[in-house]
């Protein structure tokens, strides 16, 4: 008894933090997304209506596009950071000279500002001063713009989000690989598999609960990705990338509409709950509950 | 199945070489056991056979075939670890099946494998389960199991039994042993529980610091051990050694000790004066009212037998019997010793003399 209420003592203050900092403020949105609000308008007193905004939702083509470039962009996006993450990381878990002045300089991108990250890139990008529109011209005579070409401006914010957090992937596989038993290892050469079925019977199995908590980081960051593509292009050009982030930014700050921008926030955390349930259900979920 | 031949292996870590030129001769069927301290090379002379490990120079070959640079799956040999290296997110079924399912066997001669390993482990009822739901002695098994699907040329096994208890060891020991009459497979075996190989080899390499210091049956190693070292190392309680010279009484030759205590001896080409290393198994000690009067320090009764540690002077010496001894410390004993059983030792080479 004694050391249950010491116990609860000592989580009281994360607990009055978390109640403050993290409930709270989520009810507050809930509560918002059931109203009709925008309190820099003519009328700015809050007006329930009910399940309004949600129904509007459903039918709003500009909101539904959001969540389909997302959607593209998450899943170009993680995947690259996964597969490129796990060959550096197995790389990392060799020797060679430099090694460790390698790890250190790749992993700096992880400590710069989201912020930054898009207004260098931007400045790269721009046409007739980025230096890589510059280069991939005079090289391969392939002209970018990022603020005429769709295609251009999507791209670039992929690779630059590759670039930004492939290191976190990078660090947590690199923990989970140096963490690995050697003999099941030893034991698989000896039992006949090659290099590809040991990856697929044994490493990634053994990794799996890694991988997956790594996916849910990216996949939670990435569905809210806001600043890098703000600074980049703006969301455009046109809505092209446009994702869901944007898209509530530009709802509640140039429009002020807090009620609808409410609504969407808890929508797209119900879709990235779903998202992230199905993939701790088809990934880790069979395995555990077997094992019971 | 095949032979196995080892030839002058040395094995060097960066600078430091844990192998001088280690060769071992394994007959198609035979059951080789390695045995030596902690740290004599036992377990990275087997991981070579396996191909875990570099060869540094010499050759291994598995029947007529070079294997020094063949990858460990295409060694067609199965080994099981001290640490069994289950698959921790297989289960039993699946740990079992992986050799087959990685050779792509068909999945109906798959499942009638697993399903007579099992049997034949007893694993029948345990085929779901994963292995950390297991014992230590079923994991071992399903280690066992996933080797002996395989059907491999050659059973490699390091220290399979050193994490079971005594009569768990026992049990496995038979069943191993029973095995290898049935397939016949030729088997390395790793221990350092020298019992273990005594009972179940049909040839015992004792290994000491990378060097291979006598090849032979058990018994010839019990009865002829060619220096000190497989004297001490094989037998248990351990042979007794004391230090002294040969020195001559009465026309018959004797051996006495650096403290003054008088042995008998057996026919001997061993000069008199020469500095020597005298061994005498416990065993071989009779406890009675004649021979070399030595002073009670313990009493041991296990029931079965008695061990009595015993000194004289600062010569000590133990004696195992099947008969039941009262002494108090301190008491006087006759320990008899056959000057048959005794081995005797240049002191200097530590070589059988
Ligand atoms: N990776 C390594 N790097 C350097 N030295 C090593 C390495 N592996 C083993 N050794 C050395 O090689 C020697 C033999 O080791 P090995 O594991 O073969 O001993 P062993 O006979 O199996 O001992 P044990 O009975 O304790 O298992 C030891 O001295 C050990 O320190
Ligand atoms: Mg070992």
């Amino acid at each position: 008894m004694q050391s249950n209420r010491l116990g609860w003592i000592l989580l009281a203050p994360t607990m009055v933090i978390l109640f403050f900092f993290g409930v709270l403020p989520f009810v507050y949105v809930l509560w918002v997304s059931f109203h009709q609000w925008n309190p820099f308008a003519v009328d700015p007193t809050m007006v329930f209506n009910g399940a309004d905004n949600f129904r509007k939702i459903v039918f709003d083509a500009a909101f539904l596009n959001s969540v389909g470039v997302t959607v593209m962009f998450v899943f170009f996006a993680v995947v690259s950071e996964l597969i490129i993450g796990y060959f550096l990381a197995q790389a990392f878990m060799r020797d060679f000279p430099g090694k460790s002045f390698f790890r250190t300089i790749h992993t700096l991108p992880l400590i710069m500002a989201p912020i930054i990250v898009g207004s260098v890139w931007k400045l790269m990008m721009t046409p007739s001063i980025g230096i890589i529109p510059h280069y991939l011209n005079l090289w391969f005579g392939i002209s970018v713009n990022i603020g005429t070409s769709p295609a251009a401006a999507f791209t670039t914010i992929v690779i630059m989000d590759i670039w930004h957090w492939t290191p976190l992937v990078t660090l947590t596989l690199i923990a989970a690989l140096v963490s690995l038993p050697a003999d099941p290892f030893e034991q698989a050469q000896i039992d006949g598999a090659n290099k590809r079925q040991i990856f697929w019977h044994i490493t990634l199995p053994m990794i799996a609960p890694a991988v997956v908590a790594t996916v849910f980081i990216r996949l939670m960051d990435a569905l809210r990705t806001v600043d890098e593509v703000w600074m980049l292009t703006g969301g455009g050009p046109g809505s092209a990338t446009r994702f869901v982030g944007v898209h509530i930014f530009k709802e509640v700050f140039p429009k002020t509409n807090y009620g609808y921008g409410s609504t969407i926030s808890v929508i797209v955390l119900y879709l990235t709950i779903v998202a992230c349930w199905l993939l701790y259900v088809t990934m880790l979920a069979p395995r555990n509950s077997r094992k019971g | 199945m095949a032979s196995v031949t080892i030839k002058d292996i040395t094995k060097r870590y960066g600078s430091v070489q844990v192998m001088h030129g280690v060769s071992v001769d394994i007959e198609d069927g035979e059951f080789v056991v390695l045995v030596g301290p902690s740290g004599c090379g036992k377990s990275t002379l087997l991981r070579m056979l396996a191909g875990l490990e570099q060869i540094s120079g010499g050759t291994i070959s598995i029947g007529d075939r070079v294997v020094n640079d063949v990858l460990p799956k295409e060694r067609d040999i199965a080994m099981v670890f001290q640490s069994y290296a289950l698959y921790p997110h297989k289960t039993v079924y699946d740990n079992i099946a992986f050799p087959l399912k990685m050779a792509k066997r068909p999945k109906h001669e798959v499942e009638e494998k697993v399903t007579k390993a099992a049997e034949v482990l007893d694993l029948g009822k345990y085929l779901k389960r994963y292995p950390k739901e297991l014992s230590g002695g079923q994991r071992q098994r399903v280690a066992m199991g996933r080797a002996i699907v395989r059907d491999p040329q050659v059973f490699l096994f390091d220290e399979p039994l050193s994490n079971l208890d005594a009569k768990l060891r026992v049990t496995m020991r038979l069943e191993i042993k029973e095995l290898h009459q049935r397939l016949g497979t030729t088997i390395v075996y790793v221990t350092h529980d020298q019992i273990e190989a005594m009972t179940m080899a049909d040839k015992i390499v004792v290994m000491r610091d990378g060097r291979v210091e006598q090849v032979g049956s058990p018994l010839d190693l019990y009865d002829h051990p060619d220096n000190v070292f497989v004297a001490g190392f094989i037998g248990s309680p351990s042979m007794n050694f004391l230090h002294g010279k040969i020195a001559t009484h009465g026309g018959q030759k004797h051996f006495v000790s650096d403290n003054g205590l008088a042995l008998p001896l057996p026919a001997t080409t061993a000069a008199e004066g020469e500095v020597v290393t005298y061994g005498i198994r416990p065993e071989h000690i009779a406890i009675g009212d004649g021979g070399v009067k030595m002073n009670v320090v313990v009493i041991e009764p296990t029931g079965s037998e008695t061990q009595v540690f015993a000194r004289s002077g600062n010569d000590l010496m133990d004696a195992l019997v099947k008969e039941r001894i009262t002494a108090r410390p301190g008491s006087e004993l006759g320990f008899i010793i056959d000057p048959a059983n005794v081995h005797l030792f240049d002191r200097k080479t530590e070589k059988r003399i």
